[in-house]
C-alpha cells in the first residue's frame, strides 16, 4: 500500500508526525519511507540519518545559454521568453539560470542559428539509506534555483518501488512536499490514500483544503490528523470542515514543547519523550492507522 | 526598489515577519506587499482581509485544427515537457497537465492555423486594500495545476505595476526557481530561520541562493530559544549575512496570529522587535521618511 502524508504547507508538524508514525509502525510492518519534499527535505534529520549509502545525480533540468560572440543583440529572445528570464547585462543578453524553465522558446526564435543552446544541468540528487530504525529511507535534494519538478519525486518513488521488490516490503509511506504544485501532485498521485495534517488556524485550514482538492482530484480517501489541537480552542472550522467533507479524524495531538525539543535532538518525539502528552496522542493515532488503514 | 522576505523551510514564521515588517515599514515608505507563496498564500489571512480584485492568469495551450495539421510531428518533437503525444500516423494530442504554456509548439508548426491558441486557467492574482495603509498583491495557483512560475511572475508584475516606492515580496519556502523568480531584483533578502538543525539546514540553502543571485541578506532568527543561535550566526557569517534579530518563542505572537491582529500593532514587547528589524532595513536601504 502507498500512503501519502500531506498538509498543503510546511510548518504544521507534518514531518515530525511522519517520523513518529514511522517509529511506531516499524516493528510490525515492513515499509520504505520516502521524503518527497526535495526542496527542503528533513525526514533524514528527524530520523537521525548521518550518511547516505547511495546517491544518484539527477540530470534532467535544462537551461538556455546565449553565446555572446554570435549574438546580434536583436532582443527577440528576451521579448519572447514566456517567463522573463532573459536580461540585458552590460549590453549582453544573458539567461538567468536560476529562473529559466528550459522551454527553448528563445532558441527557436533566435535568428542566428547556434547562438542559443539548451544545456542539460543537474537538478539535484536522489539518495538512499537504511535508517537506524531498520527501514530504508529515500530522500532527494533539489539544487538551488532549479525548477521544482515533480520528476525528482517520481524518481524517488520509482527507486522506492524497486526497493520494495528487492526487500519484500509491503508499504510505501511518502512524506509529501509542501504546497500544491508538481511535487505534491507527484507525491499524492499513485497513493492509495492520503493522511492530511493540519493545525487549527485559518492559514492551515486554507492550505489543507487546497491539498485536499489535489487528493480529490486523484479520487483517494483522505484522513486527518489535527496537530496543536488545543492551541486555538475557539477555532472549530477545521473540525467542522473535516466532518462536512466526511474526512475521518485519526486523532488530535496537543501542543507540547516535547515536539520542538525532540526536533533539536534529531529523534522522533515518541522516542525522545515517550511519556509526553503528544506521544500518548501519537500512539493512539498509530493504533487507528493499524486498525483502519493497514489492517 | 524591492526587498524580499524568504525562509528556507515552511512554518518558520516567514509570513508573520513579512506582514509585521510591512506594517512597520509603512511609516517609512509608500509600499506594496506581494505574497508570492502562490501554492499556499497566507498573508491575507494574517492581515485579516479577504482577497479582492481577482484577475485570472491564463496560459497558452495548443489546440489542434486536425483539418489543417499535416501530422509532421514537429510540435511533439520540440515540446520539452513531452506534453504532446502523437499517434502512429502522426496525429498530435495534448496532455494538458504537462503543458507549460511556452508556445514552442506553435512557433515550430509549419502550417499556419494548425495550432490554435487555446487558453488554460492556471490561477489568479489579487489586489487587496488592507487597513494598514498599503495594498497586498497575492498570487494563487489553482488546485491541481502544477506550475507556479507563471503565477509568481504575473503577481510580481501586477505589484510592480503599482509603481510604489518599495515592493516587499514574501516568497515561497525552499530554493526552487520560483523562489529565485520572486527574489530577482531584490536589494535585500531577509531570511527567516529557526535555530533548530532543520531550520539551520534550510536557512543555509536560502543564503546560498542569495549569494548566487548576488543579493545581500540579513537573518532573522525566529523561535530563537528553541536551539543554538550561535550555529545560525556561524552559517550567516559564512555567507556574509548578519543576524539582525532574535525573536523568542512567544505565546503573544501565537495569540496575535490566531486573532488575525498583527503583533507589531499591539503593546506586547515583541512589537518592539519588529520595529527594530524595520529600522535596520531602513538604515540599509536609506531613503524613506
Ligand atoms: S529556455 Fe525558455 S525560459 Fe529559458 S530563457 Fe529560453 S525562453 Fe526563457
Ligand atoms: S534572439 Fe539571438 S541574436 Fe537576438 S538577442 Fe537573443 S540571443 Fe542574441
Ligand atoms: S505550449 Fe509548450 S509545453 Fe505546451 S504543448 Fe506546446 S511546446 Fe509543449
Ligand atoms: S507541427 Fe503542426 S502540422 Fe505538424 S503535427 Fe504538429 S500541429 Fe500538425
Amino acid at each position: 500500500m502507498q500512503i501519502a502524508i500531506a498538509s498543503g504547507k510546511g510548518g504544521v508538524g507534518k514531518s515530525t508526525i511522519t517520523a513518529s508514525l514511522l517509529y511506531l509502525l516499524k516493528d510490525e510492518y515492513r515499509f520504505v519511507a520516502v521524503d518527497a519534499d526535495a526542496d527542503a527535505p528533513n525526514l533524514d534529520l528527524l530520523l537521525g540519518v548521518e550518511r547516505w549509502e547511495e546517491e544518484r545525480e539527477l540530470i534532467g533540468a535544462k537551461v538556455a545559454r546565449i553565446n555572446v560572440e554570435s549574438c546580434i543583440r536583436c532582443g527577440i529572445c528576451q521579448e519572447r521568453c514566456p517567463y522573463d528570464c532573459i536580461k540585458v547585462i552590460d549590453g549582453d543578453y544573458v539567461v538567468s539560470e536560476l529562473t529559466c524553465e528550459g522551454c527553448n522558446v528563445c532558441g527557436l526564435v533566435c535568428p542566428v542559428p547556434g547562438t542559443i543552446t539548451l544545456e542539460e544541468v543537474r537538478s539535484g540528487v536522489v539518495r538512499k539509506t537504511m535508517t537506524r530504525y531498520g527501514f530504508p529511507l529515500i530522500s532527494a535534494q533539489l539544487d538551488v534555483g532549479r525548477p521544482n519538478s515533480g520528476k525528482l519525486v517520481t524518481e524517488e518513488k520509482e527507486w522506492a518501488k524497486k526497493l520494495m521488490g528487492e526487500l519484500g516490503l509491503e508499504h510505501m509511506i511518502v512524506d509529501s512536499a509542501a504546497g500544491i504544485g508538481c511535487q505534491v501532485i507527484a507525491s499524492i498521485g499513485g497513493a492509495d490514500l492520503t493522511i492530511l495534517v493540519a493545525e487549527p488556524t485559518p492559514a492551515s485550514l486554507s492550505d489543507v483544503q487546497r491539498a485536499y482538492k489535489v487528493v480529490q482530484h486523484f479520487r483517494q480517501p483522505a484522513y486527518l490528523i489535527i496537530n496543536k489541537a488545543d492551541f486555538n480552542p475557539g477555532f472549530t472550522a477545521l473540525r467542522g470542515w473535516a466532518e462536512a467533507e466526511g474526512i475521518p479524524i485519526l486523532g488530535e495531538i496537543p501542543y507540547d514543547r516535547a515536539i520542538p525539543r525532540s526536533m533539536s535532538m534529531l529523534k522522533p518525539f515518541v522516542e525522545a519523550f515517550p511519556d509526553s502528552k503528544a506521544a500518548e496522542a501519537m500512539r493512539e493515532i498509530a493504533e487507528r492507522v493499524r486498525e483502519e488503514i493497514l489492517k | 526598489m524591492q526587498i524580499a522576505v524568504s525562509g528556507g523551510k515552511g512554518g518558520t514564521g516567514k509570513s508573520t515577519v513579512a506582514i509585521n515588517l510591512a506594517i512597520a515599514l509603512k511609516e517609512h515608505y509608500d509600499l506594496v506587499l506581494a505574497d508570492l507563496d502562490v501554492e499556499a498564500p497566507n498573508d491575507h489571512l494574517l492581515l485579516g482581509v479577504e482577497l479582492a480584485s481577482e484577475e485570472p492568469v491564463e496560459l497558452f495551450m495548443p489546440r489542434f485544427d486536425y483539418g489543417k495539421c499535416t501530422r509532421c510531428r514537429k510540435c511533439a518533437e520540440v515540446c520539452e515537457e513531452h506534453a504532446i503525444i502523437t499517434m502512429r500516423d502522426g496525429t498530435p494530442f495534448l496532455m494538458p497537465n504537462l503543458c507549460s504554456g511556452c508556445a514552442a509548439c506553435e512557433i515550430v508548426c509549419p502550417v499556419p492555423g494548425a495550432i490554435l491558441p487555446g487558453k488554460k486557467l492556471m490561477g489568479h492574482t489579487y489586489l487587496t486594500e488592507t487597513p494598514y495603509g498599503f495594498p497586498l498583491v497575492t498570487g494563487r495557483l489553482l488546485e491541481g495545476e502544477e506550475r507556479a512560475m507563471p503565477i509568481v511572475s504575473r503577481a510580481k508584475k501586477r505589484a510592480q505595476g503599482l509603481g510604489k516606492e518599495l515592493l516587499m515580496v514574501d516568497t515561497a519556502a525552499g530554493t526552487s526557481n520560483t523562489v529565485s523568480k520572486a527574489l530577482e531584483d531584490s536589494r535585500l533578502i531577509i531570511a527567516v530561520t529557526e535555530p533548530t538543525p532543520l531550520g539551520i539546514h534550510d536557512g543555509e540553502l536560502i543564503l546560498k541562493l542569495a549569494k548566487l543571485m548576488n543579493v545581500p541578506a540579513m537573518v532573522v532568527v525566529n523561535r530563537s530559544d528553541l536551539g543554538d543561535v550561535g550555529k545560525v550566526r556561524e552559517i550567516a557569517e559564512k555567507y556574509d549575512a548578519e543576524v539582525i534579530a532574535e525573536i523568542p518563542y512567544s505565546e503573544n505572537i501565537i495569540r496575535s496570529y490566531v486573532e488575525g491582529k498583527p503583533i507589531v500593532l499591539t503593546d506586547y514587547p515583541e512589537a518592539g522587535l519588529f520595529r527594530e528589524i524595520a529600522s535596520r532595513v531602513v538604515e540599509f536601504l536609506g531613503g524613506g521618511e
